[in-house]
């Protein structure tokens, strides 16, 4: 409970975000009508509050004004509360005496076009915060040990990538893999555009690097199939042919990759005459039948409909750089693209594709209301700026299909807790300043587990993960946030234990004290989900920062 | 912070307040940033809003809905539908809600003292084990049992808080109890009796043949 005697001093700071906030909404209005609110004492606004200026004006505040808690009405807390609490730490202010307001993702982005509808909601909002700020109590962050160890889930380019990084930094890495060897799907390609490196040797490369590092403990043919714990410490179970191993992991890296779509149904599809993309790289590694005349490209197979609604990305440099490499194989075939839109993003792509032109490679529009059709030796299509439908004989069919998620992506969501989108990719933490993270803390992930990536975009983002990785590994520790629950009433527990069987992290326990059985809470163990507080009927159990009466405060200060 | 936390006891004191509708959305079941959280909620919500059938209050006007954080397009049609659901019942305790303001506000309040309360807590808390391992005697109930189960707790709790508050203001004899209250003179005289024992309320009177009770100091 707070004293009631101190004298509770608001300041309210109102970010403009550029125009993100103030093109939208009325910040003047925002600005009077926070300072009606009670306890606050001072507010301003600041063009950006997140900028060095404007978290120098939270400071000043808090020293000139003599501000003991702090509101910014602004963004989402998930990407700049961190930020605004140790800005307020910084100055002196307890960082739990903060409270964040996001007025732009709540307010000005979604009423973009009710400018009056979308400040009356800004003011509900930031009176709700004031409300709760008043009642805001001191915590203290918890720190915790960490297990100087990675475990990498994957080993194709991505985890490959990140384990050799991390395992260079010092720290000892485990790699686990389901298949019986390394590689993933860089085993079944042939040359990587647009350099045109060799995969094999590639792979080769990166597998011995792995397999002599003293730091590195690879497991293939294996799974995970238990991980308890937490960030700094995890228990993890990896199940091999051989039985099942416990190794205690700090960190986790998530790396398991994508397949290619096998287009079961679609264009003709045989495997034979009709291939995928990934088929073709098999073909052109051993050699093409050099009498083949015409070879027909179709992009976009299964990929950008309503079951998979996601363009795959990677498809379209591919269909290039094989269609070249058939070109240079059997130099007088013909070849067609039968495409949708070409994504040849980046520089060398874009030239790539220039150059396709000029060695002859032909393309052609198709609309996916009328798709093109493979008969018995050509293809059917209709072009769209001849008008007309055209024939386009075919020796051979390679079918562009996309990257989808690998079969147990779902299986280790569930198992780590972080979450996959509605394509069954995972979904990182925030897609700009987290993309690397998981929003769960201790858990990376890289490559195409994420999205369809090339080998380029895997390797940037296998060492971009081991880099976020090795952050809680050299600190040695981490802190824990105190957003958890805690005993405020121990009087009123009657150590029922009914909040224990509810916790789904085990991080409640009944103790015998002095006062009789009573509920004790683990609090690096727990995650802060408020389950518990709202079982306890008798109101002892509560959660730092949700307190019922803070949430009280909210709701009566929304009705006011 | 999860849907895990949300307290019915907070979502009987938003109503009471005066809001019209209450939407939670929480994750999908096996997708839950906190393993089950999302199934508790569900389980609360699914109970307030049986409570809410029973006092009167349209259940339609608290909802639970699923989206994962990917799904923003989800998320708009959810709240759309919603909105546009509350809209059409109009404000609480009109001609939505089967018992009108003020009446629903009363209501409400004995009901956010049920839900606050240990009875119903507690069974809803061991509503998985009853379901699923069952109870200390190894007897596992059907959902419909439960519910069943859940109903009568309402009723049972809902009178004697509304008796409560009732001789919170005034104490009564059963017979004025049963009259102001609406509930059979047999269950008014079994809840007094009960909450006599508990020290909750005691005789204040004799009036000509009525025992006249009252409220004990006694917190609740």
């Amino acid at each position: 409970m707070p004293d009631k005697k101190e004298d509770i001093r608001i300041g309210v700071f109102l970010c403009h975000c550029g125009s993100n906030i103030a093109g939208y909404l009325d910040m003047e209005k925002l600005e009077e009508f926070s300072r009606k609110l009670p306890h606050v004492t001072f507010v301003q606004r600041n063009l950006y509050t997140c900028s060095e200026g404007g978290i120098n004006e939270i400071k000043k505040g808090i020293e000139e004004q003599d501000l003991n808690r702090v509101v910014v009405a602004s963004c989402t807390p998930r990407t700049h509360e961190p930020l605004f609490r140790s800005s307020c730490g910084e100055a002196g202010l307890n960082p739990y005496l903060f409270e964040m307001v996001n007025i732009r993702d709540q307010c000005s982005w979604v009423h973009m076009q009710e400018k009056e509808a979308g400040t009356t909601k800004a003011k509900d909002l930031i009176r709700m915060g004031v409300a709760k700020a008043a009642l805001l109590e001191p915590q203290e962050p918890i720190m915790s040990k960490v297990h100087c160890r990675a475990l990498v889930i994957g080993g194709g380019m991505a985890g490959m990538t990140a384990s050799t990084a991390l395992a260079n930094r010092g720290y000892e890495v485990v790699l686990v893999e389901k298949e019986e060897s390394l590689g993933g799907m860089l085993n079944s390609l042939h040359l990587i555009g647009p350099t045109m490196t060799d995969a094999r040797a590639l792979v080769q490369e990166k597998i011995d690097a792995i397999t002599t590092h003293p730091k590195i403990t690879v497991f293939t043919n294996a799974k995970v199939t238990e991980a308890r714990g937490f960030i700094g410490k995890y228990d993890v179970d990896i199940t091999t042919p051989s039985g099942v191993t416990t190794i205690d992991i700090g960190v986790i890296v998530v790396a398991t990759g994508g397949r290619a779509l096998v287009p079961e149904g679609l264009y003709g599809y045989d495997g034979k005459r009709v291939v995928t993309q990934l088929e073709m790289e098999e073909l052109l590694r051993k050699g093409l039948d050099k009498g083949i005349e015409n070879v027909v490209i179709i992009q976009c197979v299964g990929s950008r409909n309503e079951e998979r609604p996601y363009c795959s990305r990677i498809c379209c440099q591919t269909a290039v750089k094989n269609a070249m490499l058939i070109r240079e194989q059997v130099p007088g075939a013909k070849v067609s693209i039968l495409y949708r839109d070409m994504q040849m993003y980046g520089v060398e792509n874009e030239e790539m594709f220039r150059d396709s032109k000029a060695r002859g490679i032909r393309y052609i529009n198709y609309d996916p209301a009328n798709p093109p059709r493979v008969e018995e030796d050509r293809v059917h299509v209709y072009h769209p700026l001849f008008g007309r439908d055209m024939d386009l004989p075919a020796d051979m069919v390679v079918l562009s299909t996309p990257v989808v998620s690998a079969e147990d992506a779902e299986e280790i969501s569930q198992l780590l807790r972080v979450p996959i989108d509605e394509n069954g990719f995972f979904l990182e933490g925030h897609v700009k300043l987290k993309p690397l993270d998981f929003a769960t803390d201790g858990v990376f992930l890289a490559g195409s587990a994420r999205f369809p990536a090339n080998i380029r975009e895997t390797v940037a983002q296998g060492l971009g993960a081991a880099s976020r990785a090795s952050i809680p590994l050299s600190k040695g520790s981490v802190v824990v946030e105190p957003i958890i629950s805690v005993l405020a009433d121990e009087d009123a527990c009657r150590g029922c234990g009914l909040c224990v069987a509810l916790c789904p992290y085990g991080a409640l326990e009944i103790r015998t004290t002095d006062k009789g059985r009573k509920v004790h809470v683990i609090d690096v163990a727990c995650k802060g989900c408020g389950v518990c507080a709202a079982t306890c009927y008798q109101h002892a159990l509560t959660i730092n920062s949700f307190t019922d009466r803070q949430i009280g405060a909210q709701i009566e200060a929304f009705l006011d | 912070m999860c849907t895990g936390r949300l307290d019915p006891a907070l979502v009987a004191k938003a109503f009471k307040g005066g809001i019209d509708g209450i939407l939670v959305v929480g994750c999908y079941f096996g997708d839950c940033h906190y393993i089950t959280g999302n199934h508790q909620a569900k389980a609360r919500i699914d109970m307030t809003r049986r409570l809410f059938r029973f006092i009167g209050l349209n259940q339609e006007r608290l909802s639970f809905r699923q989206c994962s954080s990917g799904e923003a397009s989800v998320f708009v049609e959810l709240v759309s539908e919603f909105d546009e659901k509350i809209r059409d019942l109009g404000p609480l305790g009109g001609d939505g809600d089967q018992v009108k303001a003020p009446g629903i506000f009363q209501k409400l309040k004995a009901a956010e003292a049920v839900l606050a309360g240990e009875k119903i807590r507690w069974v809803i808390g061991k509503r998985t084990p009853f379901l699923e391992t069952g109870n200390m005697y190894g007897e596992i109930f059907t959902e419909h049992e439960f519910n069943r189960a859940i109903d009568m707790i309402i009723v049972e709790e809902m009178e004697v808080q509304e008796i409560l508050m009732r001789l919170k203001q005034t104490a009564s004899s059963v017979k004025d109890l049963a009259a102001d209250l609406a509930i059979p003179p047999a269950r008014v005289f079994r809840y007094i009796t009960a909450l006599k024992r508990k020290g909750m309320v005691a005789l204040s009177k004799v009036a000509g043949r009525s025992p006249i009770f009252q409220m004990t100091d006694q917190e609740v």
